[in-house]
């Protein structure tokens, strides 16, 4: 990939991950994120990685920022949420952010890349396709456990539920009554 | 990439948690289907499933085996976890039939959930890669989030969620991160071949390898409560129902030591003198804060939150040690303490029913008069707890710390001692209050024979388990060497008859 | 010679099934079965010590008998079970427990008899005894520490057995605690020696293994094992700098007071010292600390005596002074001489407990010596039973704690601690002076009671009254086991106990007249002092008082030790924990949500709020910075390869 364009992707991947946070508005924000979504994609395609870079965009542009959106809807939240938290934490929180990324970067520089040449059919549908159920046939069983898990768990947290049973009681714990 | 022999697709590493899973699926079925007053049956169901899940773990138990190309491992070590796991989770399920309905909670979904965790656990104990590793780890982990916030009438438990939920994303970061890093550096996300891989001098040393290392760290101190990483705990414990919090404090620690010790004690073994300053540091920070916070609780679920900090620091001393003599210590303490605080959290159930009251220290005054028993179970938990020979606390103390001691680290053993009589105040005010204290008369029972089973399971667990540690240490032993295997080459192996 | 005994099993395993029985049945089964059953559990556990002994005593001098109730810890190459091993100094030991413990047992019956929880009284106190018993009995130092907690735990729960009173309660607390700091020497005392031997490929903590193979442990942490051992052993045994809570233990039933907190339990320390006598032999410097801190505590104790006004307090100090000397004993290396006096001393400490709680029963509860007097002609019996046990404790010849007394001052002289053996001389005087004072005040001169309750005052029941004359005839006649070699039958006890024990070579035979003529002279003078201060001059001492007042001050506030430990350690953990950890990291983060303890009715919008407006976020900052600290740890790693 000639460094140019790798240069541009990847520097608007980061403004754009900073539009993320720093946007006031939650839609506003996830504009941001489907730029910068969209810029790991294509940097990945650049990287001859065709088949994850296209499922990155159709899957999480596509579908999970799509979702987001809904949900903000849902929530109501256009609203600018009130400033929240303290300058002093705000200060520290800044802080930490930056060594944290002072250090990580100090990591990275001192690490020497090895090149290593792949094959051709790398990152193609079918060797994916192999990996998935081949070596990696639990972990992506376990993806779909995991997604139902977060399914089951979005409705039991979302839901308002009737307890007619306890419609008559304080708030605080009782016992069950004898049937 | 290295290959790992040929891909063996094994139904006996996945039959335990299979059912497990399943189960789940089943419960959400019939549950649908049920009206509020039946969901018992839920219950039932899903007990059904967690002790067909303990029997099916024989299936897992036996030698060595890679099976999945790698992604899950049949051994002693899986066997002794697919075991425990579900039997604490069929323990809380025991305990939760009243309590459930009790608090409104949606009993389809809090059946549901907690299979789903356990399943996730149990993958955590047997996962043979990290990305399986780390699918188990969140599956547990979400279903834990949500269940902490699913009494809705309790605002503190909606907090207990979120604040669960938003720090433990947090720490997900880091610890996927980590993995990457970890693949980035040996080219496999498959233990065996990580751990081939950093036997080299020179990628053990890599930067990489070591910046991959200090995330996991960090992810698996969020999962164990481990300071400074526990900041989450004493929230999500008391806010989250009694019940849930068990599961947190039971099988989540279970499943993520599970997963740690595997991981750290025998496939990064070769990496010890990298990671043991840092677990150092963590057990001393998590022993002393754990200890010293809990003086000061007055409600119980947060005294038994900083009691599990320190007690995770207390593993960790051994995981400091990281020879192999210290592996059974462990899963031997993790036994202990796993029946030691179901049985806990199993009175403050019964009491918060029986009673009607919270779960403040000032509840359980004059409970040895109004509930004898109930006093009498919740006082043999505590003192094993604070590591009162017979019981299975001190034993497993006992152990870990004199292996560590044999490793030198006397600095540590002293902290944890020290720590251990520390422990012994806070731990002794329930007692006191139990005991000696008058509380207002109280006339309402507990009939619930399914607490009432649970208890008494808990009970017995906690004094067989100390009085007669052999057969639970040696088959620590059998689990660990088990797991051990994957180090020694077959010379070796030959060698040690 | 090793002989299996499976007796034993049965001698530990009585009182067991008395708190079983009393703990499930006592109350259904009411106050006489009670009685019947836990004395009797007690008697039995005598019967098989008698019979076990009788035994011994017919095989060769250094032969045991042993039993194993099974196995216990097997964890790769260690190997432990729960064996029971009765030797020489087991039986002693054994005797002492069950014997005193038995005739404990009978008193309590009159003492507690109008006590509704008598059945939670009797399983705490056979729980007791078959702690006591497994400590004693235990073949490896891991079963005996079992023991060690598990009598730590009755003392607490007896202490604070009326705990309807706070102050009890906190009392019982404050001894538990302090046990937990001295229990923290012995576990990691039994860390060291674990690992020691370990080193060595010897994964074992039994005494007959570990007497064998001593020889492998360096001196240096011999050292360091055998003070922490005794660090543990200052806690149990009530001696500088952890015996502030053996005073405050007093309020406990009195029997309770006799059985563990004089005559058993806090001679537990002394015990674990002769039992590793091959390990502090090792250490001469231990051996000395431990002789200085006997001998310290010995002298220090017994001013605080002097000045106390609680019978039962005046006998909590005797109790630690009287230990301070087994210590010296053991110190200097006359183990044997140690265990003879923890043998006299149960004998006539119990006795003089066991008479002061007649009294105090008689008295309805009243402990403060200032309210008693004139005694002697309401409570005869009592009277003559509590002399005998004072001339014992003071050491008049003839008596029982002359002959082990005695020993132990020889030894502690011949051996060149000629200093220590000055302190224990002079201490000598004060045990007669301090102990006839609490005998003069509490039975002669004028009564200090109303006439009415006066005329109330009794005998004790028979129940009472028999364990009183049986424990007096011990106290005049128990030293007999034990006389100086050469006269008569000589010292067997010593003889007894020399094959685990050893023996102190014995100082020439003028010396050893002419040294008890110094001891006893002193002792008379101590007493001598008590007769014209308590009852000649009965105003003396209130005017000596008055003069040395800031002396008496703080005699009578115990040197403000309490005080100093409470300003030193008790308050800057309390306010680390409630202060630092309690207040500003538990509600920084939490605050008035959790206050609000779910009255809270907010709804969960509220609790977001709350969340959002920071709390989460000083959580991820206290993650953040862990983040940080073990990165850049790593980063370090890597930047120095």
């Amino acid at each position: 990939m000639p460094l140019g364009i790798f240069a541009f992707f990847a520097t608007l991947a980061v403004i754009s991950a900073l539009g993320v946070i720093l946007q006031r508005s939650p839609v506003h924000s996830l504009l941001a994120l489907i730029v910068t979504l969209l810029c790991v994609a294509a940097l990945m395609i650049g990287l001859d990685a065709l088949a994850v870079g296209l499922l990155q965009a159709i899957v999480y542009v596509g579908a999970i920022v799509v979702l987001f959106l809904f949900v903000i809807w849902l929530l109501n939240l256009e609203r600018d949420p009130e400033e929240s938290g303290r300058l002093g934490i705000k200060l520290l929180a800044a802080v930490g952010a930056a060594a944290l990324v002072g250090e990580l970067t100090a990591f990275l520089t001192r690490t020497h890349m090895s090149q290593q040449t792949v094959n051709s059919d790398y990152g193609s549908m079918a060797q994916l396709a192999g990996l998935i159920f081949g070596n990696y046939l639990i972990a992506f069983e376990v993806t779909s456990l995991l997604l139902l898990v977060a399914v089951v768990g979005v409705v039991a947290v979302a839901r308002r539920w009737p307890s007619p049973r306890l419609a008559n009681r304080p708030p605080t714990l009782s016992a069950k009554p004898q049937t | 990439m290295q290959a790992l022999g040929p891909l063996i697709l094994s139904w006996r590493s996945v039959l335990a948690p299979g059912i497990v899973a399943l189960t789940a699926v089943v419960t959400m079925l019939v549950g649908s289907g049920l009206s509020e007053d039946e969901s018992e049956s839920v219950g039932w169901i899903a007990l059904t499933g967690l002790v067909a899940a303990a029997i099916a773990s024989l299936a897992a138990s036996g030698d060595h085996i890679v099976t999945f190309g790698g992604s899950l491992i049949i051994d002693d070590y899986t066997a002794f976890f697919y075991l425990l796991i579900p039997v604490c989770s069929a323990v809380v399920v025991l305990f939760s039939f009243d309590y459930v309905a009790a608090l409104g909670l949606p009993a389809t979904e809090y059946y549901a959930l907690l299979l789903f965790a356990t399943t996730g656990m149990m993958l955590m104990a047997g996962a043979g890669d990290l990305i399986v590793m780390f699918l188990g780890l969140e599956t547990m982990s979400i279903s834990a989030y949500v269940m902490a916030a699913m009494a809705q009438r309790d605002p503190k438990s909606s907090e207990a969620g979120l604040k669960y939920f938003l720090l433990g994303a947090f720490s997900t970061g880091f610890l996927l991160y980590g993995i990457a890093l970890l693949y980035g550096a040996t080219g496999s996300i498959k233990l065996e071949a990580v751990a081939q891989m950093v036997r080299k001098h020179s990628i053990a040393l890599s930067p990489f390898v070591l910046l991959g290392l200090g995330l996991i760290l960090v992810g698996f101190g969020f999962k164990v409560a481990a300071a400074p990483f526990h900041v989450w705990t004493p929230d999500a414990y008391e806010g989250a129902p009694t019940s849930v919090t068990a599961l947190m404090a039971v099988g989540i620690k279970l499943g993520a030591f599970a997963g740690f010790i595997r991981v750290l004690l025998i496939y990064l073994a070769p990496l010890h003198a990298q990671w043991s300053g840092v677990l150092w540091a963590l057990a001393a920070l998590s022993m002393t804060v754990g200890n010293l916070a809990a003086l000061a609780q007055e409600n119980i679920k947060r005294m038994l939150a900083y009691s599990a900090i320190a007690h995770a620091g207390y593993i960790l001393v051994g995981m400091t040690a990281g020879r192999s003599e210290v592996g059974p210590a462990l899963l031997y303490y993790l036994l202990g303490y796993a029946f030691a605080n179901l049985g806990a959290f199993a009175v403050l159930v019964a009491v918060e029913q029986a009673q009607q009251s919270g779960t403040k220290l000032d509840d359980l005054s004059g409970l040895a008069r109004n509930h004898p028993m109930l006093a009498a179970a919740m006082a043999l938990f505590m003192l094993s707890l604070m590591g009162m020979p017979p019981l299975a606390g001190f034993v497993g103390k006992f152990y870990i710390f004199s292996v560590a001691l044999e490793s030198r680290y006397v600095w540590l053993v002293i902290i944890a001692t020290l720590n251990s009589v520390v422990s012994a105040y806070y731990y002794a005010r329930v007692i006191v209050a139990m005991y000696m204290r008058e509380g207002a008369e109280r006339q309402a029972q507990t009939r619930q024979p399914t607490l009432l089973f649970a208890l008494a399971v808990a009970a017995l667990a906690t004094v067989i388990i100390g009085l007669l540690p052999h057969p639970y240490i040696s088959a620590s032993s059998a689990a660990y060497a088990s797991a051990e295997q994957v180090l020694r080459p077959a010379t070796a192996a030959l060698q040690t008859k | 010679m090793i002989v299996e005994f499976p007796a034993l099993n049965l001698l530990l395993l009585m009182p067991a099934i008395g708190v079983a029985f009393n703990l499930f049945f006592g109350y259904r089964l009411g106050r006489s079965a009670v009685n019947t059953v836990s004395v009797g559990v007690v008697a039995i556990a005598f019967a098989l010590s008698v019979w076990a002994t009788v035994k011994l005593a017919t095989m060769p001098p250094g032969s045991c008998l042993q039993a194993q109730l099974g196995p216990w810890i097997y964890a790769g190459p260690l190997r432990l079970d729960v064996l029971l091993r009765f030797d020489a100094l087991a039986a002693v030991m054994s005797l002492v427990v069950s014997g005193v413990g038995c005739l404990i047992h009978i008193y309590s019956c009159g003492y507690m008899g109008e006590d509704p929880d008598f059945a939670r009284y009797f399983a705490y106190m056979n729980l007791f005894t078959f702690s006591m018993l497994l400590l004693v009995l235990a073949g490896n130092l891991l079963l005996m520490f079992v023991g060690w907690e598990g009598v730590g735990l009755c003392s607490y729960l007896l202490i604070a057995f009326w705990y309807d009173n706070p102050l009890f309660a906190f009392n019982g607390r404050k001894a538990f605690v302090v046990n937990r700091i001295g229990d923290v020497g012995f576990l990691l005392g039994i860390f060291v020696l674990f690992s020691a031997f370990a080193s060595h490929g010897l994964w074992t903590l039994d005494f007959a293994e570990m007497r064998e193979r001593a020889g492998l442990i360096s001196p240096a942490i011999a050292t360091i094992a055998c003070l922490l051992l005794f660090f543990g052993a200052t806690g149990k045994s009530a001696q500088i700098p952890l015996y502030v809570w053996l005073p405050d233990a007093m309020v406990g039933p009195t029997p309770v007071s006799a059985l563990i907190h004089a005559a058993t339990m806090v001679t537990a320390g002394v015990y674990v010292v002769a039992r590793l006598n091959f390990l502090f032999a090792l250490s001469p410097s231990t051996m000395e600390a431990v002789a200085t801190i006997g001998t310290v505590t010995a002298f220090f104790a017994a001013t605080i005596a002097l000045a106390q006004s609680d019978i039962k307090r005046v006998l909590a100090y005797s109790t630690i002074s009287q230990i301070g000397y087994m210590f010296l004993g053991a110190g200097v290396g006359a183990f044997g001489a140690a265990i003879f006096h923890v043998v006299t001393h149960a004998f006539f400490k119990a006795l003089l407990f066991l008479g002061a709680g007649s009294v105090i029963h008689a008295l309805g509860g009243e402990q403060d010596m200032n309210r008693m007097g004139g005694l002697r002609r309401r409570m005869p019996l009592t009277h003559a039973a509590m002399l005998a046990g004072t001339l014992a404790i003071s050491a008049v010849p003839g008596f029982s704690g002359f002959f082990s007394k005695d020993e132990i001052l020889q030894a502690a002289y011949t051996s060149g601690h000629k200093t220590l053996w000055l302190i224990a001389v002079v201490t000598a005087g004060l045990t007669g002076l301090y102990m006839f004072r609490l005998f003069f005040l509490t039975f002669y001169g004028k009564p200090r009671l109303s006439e009415e309750r006066f005329a109330e005052v009794h005998e004790p029941p028979f129940v009472m009254a028999m364990p009183l004359v049986v424990l007096a005839a011990l106290s005049v006649f128990g030293g007999l086991i034990g006389l100086p070699e050469g006269v008569l039958w000589g010292n067997q006890i010593g003889a007894f106990l020399a094959p685990i024990t050893g023996r102190v070579s014995a100082a020439p035979a003028q010396a050893v007249m002419l040294l008890s003529a110094i001891t006893s002279g002193v002792t008379f003078i101590g007493i001598i002092l008590a007769l014209i201060g308590y009852v000649v001059i009965p105003t003396l001492p209130e005017r000596l008082a008055a003069w040395a007042q800031g002396l008496y001050r703080l005699l009578w506030s115990k040197y403000y030790v309490d005080e100093l430990y409470d300003f030193l350690i008790t308050r800057p953990v309390l306010f680390l924990s409630s202060a630092i950890l309690g207040r500003n990291v538990d509600s920084l983060a939490i605050d008035a949500v959790v206050d609000g303890t779910g009255e809270a009715v907010q709804g969960g919008a509220t609790a977001v709020r709350r969340v959002e407006t920071g709390n989460v976020q000083h959580y991820v900052l206290i993650y953040l910075g862990g983040v940080l600290l073990i990165v850049g740890y790593y980063l370090l790693s890597a930047l120095r390869h």
